[in-house]
């Protein structure tokens, strides 16, 4: 049992951090139902894991570490089940036209669909990219080398790019 | 598209969540209250039961053991050579399994959500694709559960030669090929689907083949 203060501390986190959350189980879940099965998931092992948190890295690097991995198992426990994912699920209210090329929302909704079509691992990267991380702590966050990182946002963004333009 | 175009479009994701009121905690399940339920259903977990079912196999595997070391010191003459042999060999593939089972249980300990994506989803894959190389080991015993009721006195039998042996062989042949050949190479292979289809199976294959993934990933080229 914990108190009504940590709760309460715990909620807040959540809260500040709730549309990293969303996005991330976006990202990985394109059914809608299963989609509030993983934010639910997410929201409980942060919990269960904020209790061992040591400090030892950056909180928002513990919370990427936790809610992608989290969004990875299952999605790959899913997968089997996963359907072909929409334009139209991912925002439900279509509105605000941008400079002429299309409108905001296409926009978003063309790059959500590119992120889920990457792979699990690219798409972690991608995400923890368009969420301006460093480096350094995409590298803490996924385990693998500075430079692998850049070397693999380079190329991701190379396919970005050209998706956007064949469009 | 440039970078900070890219990025600016990301930022205003947030601002579409806000505005579709999807991120409303009410709606999204982020009741704090709902946690205790959700502790005792999480207790539950996939990997918890996984946990108590190799404890449990664990636990049968050392009953057999037992059993077969209890025939094998009990046997132990040259009139029940073959018996012996065959009695020892299975059970230490089955020792081999055990050991395997056990490590298993320690990988379930050591998943650590808070850990590097690449180490956590590593052990996740790799804790599930081992189902797969424990099952090629026990293939390999197959064999010997063809021997044990050899003796001296059958091989002077030509009846022995003729049907007792050519099965062995043919065993011997099968689980050697089968080891060989139970990898995720061959997943899509009819004779593969039909041996191991279960769903059970196929997230096994699926897991070897995200250990692969995860390889590459690993690699800067």
């Amino acid at each position: 049992m914990t108190s009504a203060a940590e709760q309460e501390e715990f909620l807040k986190l959540v809260e500040d951090n709730k549309a990293i959350i969303y996005k991330i189980c976006n990202s990985y879940c394109p059914n809608r139902n299963d989609r509030q099965d993983l934010a639910q998931e997410i929201v409980y092992q942060l919990w269960k894991s904020g209790k061992a948190f040591s400090g030892q890295h950056k909180f928002s690097t513990w919370m990427y570490r936790v809610a992608l991995n989290v969004a990875i198992s299952f999605y790959r426990k899913r997968k089997s089940t996963v359907q072909e994912i929409s334009l139209g699920e991912h925002l439900p209210e279509p509105e605000d036209k941008d400079d002429g090329t299309g409108t905001m929302e296409e926009n978003i909704n063309r790059l959500q669909q590119f992120i889920s079509e990457l792979k699990e691992l690219d798409r972690a990267l991608m995400i923890l990219y368009l969420e301006e991380k460093t480096y350094k702590e995409i590298s803490e966050v996924l385990g693998i080398t500075e430079t692998n990182v850049a070397t693999k946002i380079g190329r991701i963004k190379e396919k970005l790019k050209q998706k956007f333009l064949q469009n | 598209m440039e970078d900070s175009e890219l990025k600016k479009l990301w930022q205003s994701y947030d601002q579409k969540l806000e505005e579709a009121r999807i991120l409303n905690m009410q709606s999204w399940a982020l009741n704090l209250k709902s946690f205790e339920i959700l502790q005792t259903q999480k207790a539950k977990s996939k990997l918890n039961s996984l946990k108590w079912l190799k404890l449990v196999i664990i636990l049968a595997g050392v009953v057999w053991v037992t059993i077969l070391l209890f025939l094998f010191f009990k046997s132990l003459s040259y009139q029940n050579i073959f018996f012996t042999t065959s009695v020892g060999i299975i059970a230490l593939f089955n020792i081999l399994a055990i050991l395997l089972y056990i490590r298993h249980i320690v990988l379930i300990y050591q998943i650590d959500n808070s850990e590097n994506v690449i180490d956590t989803q590593t052990k996740l894959a790799t804790l599930q694709s081992s189902t797969m190389n424990t099952g090629r080991i026990l293939w390999l015993q197959m064999p010997f559960y063809t021997t044990f009721f050899y003796s001296p006195a059958l091989l002077n039998d030509s009846k022995f030669w003729l049907i007792s042996v050519p099965v062995t062989l043919l065993f011997t042949f099968f689980s050697i090929w089968l080891y060989k050949n139970i990898n995720y190479q061959n997943t899509e292979k009819k004779w593969f689907k039909i041996l191991f289809g279960s769903p059970e199976w196929t997230s096994v294959n699926k897991a070897i083949g995200f250990l692969k993934e995860i390889e590459d990933f690993k690699k800067n080229l």
